[in-house]
């Protein structure tokens, strides 16, 4: 398999991930979290791929690592939002 | 061009075609709890898509491993999120997410 399919899907991934940044940027609090939580699983996919792309162990631990605090700081955001923003 | 690439490609293609599916719904969507929909297709079908690329060039080694393990993150984390955003939502508007008494009636 050339790297190329891998790149070119990192690419894409990230790309989108500049889409979801603009609406993150802008517009009321609970939709920019959604944008965040959804630009943490763009980011972590991204760096999945570009792992495979540059054939390189490392970097998918650190897409592992990414994938679980994702999760943990989009709860911490949610929380705030929920109680004193 | 192998089958293995051809079946690597085609997942790959069709995992940036979800996300990109995400990402057109919550950007073109009227409510912000239809936009939290919009989360569900990029954080279940994508990483599934990815690994299973990942599991198809690599085959069970360790980096097939990780890409599951982040695949099983989302898809395990993700409906969580979704809910309690939902609720941070609810909470916002209403003060508290149970039912007011005029929508129980």
């Amino acid at each position: 398999m050339s790297m190329t399919g891998w790149m070119g899907a990192a690419v894409a991934f990230l790309c989108l991930v500049l889409a979801v940044g603009v609406v993150a940027s802008r517009g009321p609090l609970i939709r920019r979290v959604i944008a965040l939580e959804l630009g943490g699983v763009l980011i972590s996919l991204a760096l999945l791929l570009l792992a495979e792309g540059f054939d390189r162990d490392i970097y998918f631990d650190m897409a592992v690592v990414l994938a679980a605090m994702t999760f943990a700081t989009s709860l911490v955001f949610v929380r705030f939002l929920e109680r004193w923003l | 061009m192998t089958p293995q690439q051809i079946v690597i490609d085609a997942l790959l293609a069709l995992a940036a075609l979800v996300a990109l599916g995400s990402v057109v719904g919550l950007v073109a969507a009227h409510d912000d709890l239809d936009r939290l929909h919009f989360l569900a297709p990029a954080s279940v079908a994508s990483p599934v898509l990815v690994a299973a690329a990942v599991v198809a060039r690599e085959a069970f080694d360790g980096r097939a491993v990780k890409a599951l393990l982040v695949a099983g993150f989302f898809l395990v984390l993700n409906p969580i999120l979704s809910q309690a955003t939902a609720r941070a939502q609810r909470v916002r508007e209403h003060g508290d997410w149970r039912l007011t008494p005029e929508e129980e009636r």
